[in-house]
């Protein structure tokens, strides 16, 4: 890459930038390809890995609301047997903080690399674009995803300050235990909070964290919103028979309504699933060795799952309305392991998309999808859509093979990632959560057996 | 409830031959397709099964990928093989998963080179009785022009106990297939699948097996395969086994713990802390302070309601990693973590080598021994019909994640790989304890891989099949 590109540009620094709340979340932009030009972007996504390797501290720096990039081609498939979807180009991004300024950070800092690679795309404008001209394009061709973060609420720079805090409390409360001093838990965490905040670097952490509740409400006002308008629609239904007035009779309508096209779509989908299933055809050790050897790093890998879904518009529709209400309950949801994932519908619906980015191996994460019967069945309402994925009686009752197809089906359709950025190399998820833990228990009320069960968090 | 075909399965699979005390390993190559054919159909007769319980002698058998790839059988059948087997446990892929880097990695091994072909386990009740039947296997190799590579022999300890000083050998998966009774209760006890081609496994699926398409199958000598009729089950009765030679750095183990410990009782606790189970075999989950004698062969607890927190069981501890039970850090209940931890499970079959440091092997007088050359420790074996799933997935996502369980740095004390550079640290051991975990720095390699291949341990009908195949 040409190394210009670096002082050419603004570069932000961390230490000013700051995020107007916590919330993770996803941005998926995609553009078409012609599929003899694949090899090509390919060539140039690689060429960033390499860069990326040297410049890891530079990206760092640069990117402060980024946590993954997933960049890749995604090859034409075929829908129904019949149908041929595109050849596109995917840029996944888990970012904190406002979208608009995630989506400047990256024009300002991959700029000229997300051009030389959107361009060779017929719906890149002819004409050069300059940094508002690239920033307005990469907003339009963005489309929503249903997002998942399993370290909800804490920022980059919290990733680093709240290792370095823990590790320092350590060393503290070691040296503690080694002079065998012998404080009730009360005492000991009370030193420990003393030490944080006459620590010049650790004092930060007596402050509260930041955006606490707003965070929460930006998660949650739209569940909120939908289970007001259903309870509305349950209290109007009961007004209806003592009053009259029109409002009163739509809003009484929403909720069966709402009913009623569930059940509905249940009983397409029903006849749907009679459908006789198609496995996928199995990848072979070739390929599959091909995706492993891009799993390399010692914490976090990523995978990309790239389906066409089953024939019918059915699945469309239902998997349409069943990503979004699984982003309305996305903070209650857990699945373990996994730092970011999203799940996405492109082509008209036709395919599903899903990144994860998660602790170790692809293997053994898949593993977390198959091995309990209750995740496996939560995977079932989304990835039984998917072409290839096990076949289903109602969503989620599985049918013979389920666990063997179930893996099959995610290697058949897992693509190959050819630029993958992670902000941070060194943590798993738990370690990321304890981090967090162990900061929010620092001058919170405790009993004994609370404070005991902090400490464990160091 | 399915009924196994004892007959057919090789007897190793459903016993130890623990009464029969002197055993050997040999590792050959072939020479001549031809002539092996031969051999095998002179040596399959004398393969011990499982419907036998042998007094005096036992012989099983076993084959490499390359092994039956020299045997010229099909390519549709050398294909059906899983993708692990037919690389390797020396190929890249595989030593990345498995951890076998640094002064683990295969260039620094004994053996473990592609032209190994077979095994033959030889066990006899007394050295005497396995010398005679080793002979007899010379005599037999020798004319059909066999190779012998490597002889690896056993030899059991005390008490059944590993070269650190532990009782081992306690903790074991039950086949249910086995039980004279359908447990009401299922928990602790598994389907045949897990450990045995041919039946089902925890997911309810047949366990995945080699096949040879029906037309190769002109003798008629192969079962159907349940899941398609097009197919022979060459898998059937058959398993994979897993083999790892791994030296135990005996007298460096004992010298770390002294040299962190201000007594002996501690040294020994905090190699206790390591195992899981204290020298005995009590496990620190039931008797954390002291070993209970009564309790040596318990292996009836779990985790989640007794030790969450790993404050008597340390979450890093050997038996924690190699079977969380009913608790994993990841999971949100201990219905979850039970029925995840169970999918990983292995059939242990392994056997000490060399000589001990102490005859009776007590912590105390081997913190008092005195380094000597001689090389000993573990042949680890372990028989599962998904490679990847159960063995490799214990050894890479929790024998050496170094952030198993919300750790830090740790691999598995006893069997992980501990190094530590720029990207990767994985040798410490953190004990949680009020008020602040102890964290133990600059683990050494306590147990060094010597050795290892994946192999077929095929059914009788199978070997057959392999012998008679033209
Ligand atoms: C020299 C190497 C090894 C030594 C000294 C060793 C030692 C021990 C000991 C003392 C026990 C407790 C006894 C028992 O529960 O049966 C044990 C259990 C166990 N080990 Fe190892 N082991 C070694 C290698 C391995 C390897 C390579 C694996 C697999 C990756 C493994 C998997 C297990 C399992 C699954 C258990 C039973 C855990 C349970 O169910 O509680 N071991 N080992």
């Amino acid at each position: 890459m040409d190394c210009n590109w670096q002082t050419n540009f603004f570069i932000l620094s961390k230490n000013f930038y700051q995020p107007m709340s916590t919330v993770h979340k996803g941005l998926t932009i995609t553009v078409t390809l012609d599929e003899e030009k694949i090899p090509y972007v390919n060539g140039l996504l690689f060429e960033y890995r390499k860069d990326l390797s040297i410049y890891q501290e530079k990206y760092h720096k640069s990117l402060p609301s980024t946590f993954f990039i997933s960049w890749l081609t995604l090859p034409a498939q075929t829908y129904a047997g019949k149908e041929k979807l595109p050849a596109r180009i995917i840029l996944m991004s888990s970012y904190v903080g406002s979208k608009s300024s995630h989506i400047q950070e990256l024009a300002t800092f991959l700029g000229p690399q997300i051009k030389q690679v959107l361009s060779q795309s017929r719906e890149y404008p002819k004409n050069d674009l300059d940094k508002p001209g690239l920033v307005s394009f990469l907003k339009r061709k963005s489309i929503p995803n249903t997002f998942y973060s399993g370290f909800k609420f804490i920022s980059t720079t919290e990733v680093d300050k709240e290792k370095k805090l823990k590790a320092e409390v350590w060393k503290y409360a070691q040296g503690l235990a080694d002079q065998g001093d012998p404080s009730s838990p009360k005492e000991v965490k009370e030193k420990i909070e003393n030490f944080v905040k006459n620590h010049p670097q650790l004092v930060w952490a007596s402050k509260k964290i930041p955006y606490g509740l707003s965070n929460k409400v930006h998660m949650l006002w739209p569940l909120a919103l939908f289970g007001l308008v259903m309870l509305t629609s349950l209290v109007s239904i009961v007004l209806c028979f003592f009053i009259d007035p029109l409002v009163i009779k739509i809003l009484a309508c929403i909720l069966p309504l709402f009913i009623l096209v569930v059940v509905f779509l249940f009983l397409l989908l029903r006849l749907n699933e009679n459908i006789s299933h198609e496995p996928s055809p199995e990848l072979s050790d070739e390929k599959v060795r091909e995706i492993v050897a891009l799993e390399t790093n010692p914490v976090i890998n990523e995978m990309t799952v790239i389906a066409p879904l089953k024939r019918g518009w059915i699945r469309r529709v239902f998997l349409a309305l069943t990503l979004k209400l699984v982003g309305l309950v996305s903070y209650f949801a857990y699945i373990p392991t996994v730092h970011t994932a999203r799940w996405l519908q492109m082509d008209k619906g036709k395919r599903l998309v899903f990144i994860a980015n998660f602790d170790n191996l692809s293997e053994a994460y898949a593993h977390d999808f198959v091995d309990s019967e209750r995740r496996s069945m939560n995977m079932a309402v989304i990835f039984s859509h998917a072409f290839g994925f096990p076949a289903t009686r109602w969503l989620v009752h599985k049918q013979y093979n389920h666990r063997s197809n179930y893996m099959k089906g995610v290697r058949a359709h897992q693509k190959v990632t050819q630029f993958w950025y992670t902000c941070q190399q060194d943590l798993s998820v738990e370690n990321l959560k304890r981090n967090r833990a162990f900061r929010a228990g620092l001058y919170k009320e405790m009993d004994d057996p609370e404070i005991k069960d902090w400490l464990l968090t160091l | 409830m399915t009924t196994l075909e004892k007959d057919d399965i090789q007897g190793l699979l459903i016993r130890g031959h623990g009464n029969l005390s002197s055993a050997s390993y040999l590792l050959y190559t072939f020479t001549d397709p031809a002539k092996a054919r031969v051999f095998l159909q002179e040596i399959v007769p004398k393969v011990t099964t499982a419907s036998e319980k042998p007094e005096e002698q036992a012989l099983q058998i076993a084959l490499t990928y390359e092994g039956l790839a020299f045997l010229k059988l099909p390519p549709a059948l050398l294909n059906s093989f899983c993708r692990e087997f037919k690389e390797g446990m020396t190929e890249l892929q595989r030593q990345f998963i498995l951890g076998d880097t640094g002064e683990n990695a295969p260039q620094n091994w004994t053996w473990g080179e592609k032209n190994i072909h077979l095994m033959l386990m030889v066990f006899g009740k007394d050295l005497e009785k396995l010398e005679s039947t080793l002979s007899q296997i010379k005599i037999l190799t020798a004319s059909f022009q066999v190779e012998l590579l490597h002889t690896l022999p056993t030899g059991m300890l005390h008490a059944r106990k590993e070269h650190f000083g532990f009782r081992d050998d306690i903790s074991r998966p039950i086949i249910r297939e086995l039980l004279k009774e359908v447990p009401g209760d299922t928990a602790g006890t598994f389907p045949a699948g897990e450990f045995i081609m041919g039946y089902k496994n925890l997911y309810d699926e047949y366990a995945p097996s080699p096949t040879v398409p029906e037309a190769l199958d002109k003798e008629g000598e192969l079962p159907h395969h349940p899941d398609d009729a097009t197919l022979k089950d060459l898998g059937k009765n058959g398993t994979y086994l897993v083999f790892r030679q791994m030296e135990q750095k005996v007298h460096a183990f004992w010298q770390y713990m002294q040299a962190q410990s201000s007594d002996k009782a501690s040294a020994i606790a905090l190699a206790s802390k390591m195992v899981g189970r204290w020298p005995d075999g009590s496990p620190l989950t039931l008797c954390p302070n002291q070993p209970d004698p009564n309790l040596s062969e318990a292996n009836d607890f779990g985790f989640w309601k007794e030790d969450k927190a790993g404050l008597k069981c340390p979450i890093g501890s050997h038996i924690r990693r190699t079977n969380p039970r009913d608790h994993l850090v990841t999971e949100n209940t201990q219905k979850d973590s039970t029925e995840m931890a169970a999918k990983h499970r292995m059939i242990r079959k392994g056997r000490p080598y060399g000589p001990p440091v102490t005859p009776e092997l007590k912590p105390e007088d081997m913190l008092d021994s005195i380094e000597d050359d001689r090389e000993r420790g573990l042949h680890f074996i372990c028989m599962v019909t998904d490679i990847r799933r159960q063995f490799e997935f214990v050894q890479n996502n929790w024998v050496n994640f170094h952030k198993f369980g919300g750790l830090e740095n740790d691999a598995d004390p006893i069997i992980g790989n501990h190094y530590q550079h720029e990207s990767r640290k994985t040798n410490e051991f953190s004990i949680p304890k009020y008020p602040v975990r102890r964290k133990l720095d600059h683990l050494p390699n306590f147990t060094i891989i010597k050795g290892g291949a994946y192999f077929f341990f095929p059914g009788i009908r199978a070997l057959q099949y392999m012998a008679n195949h033209d």
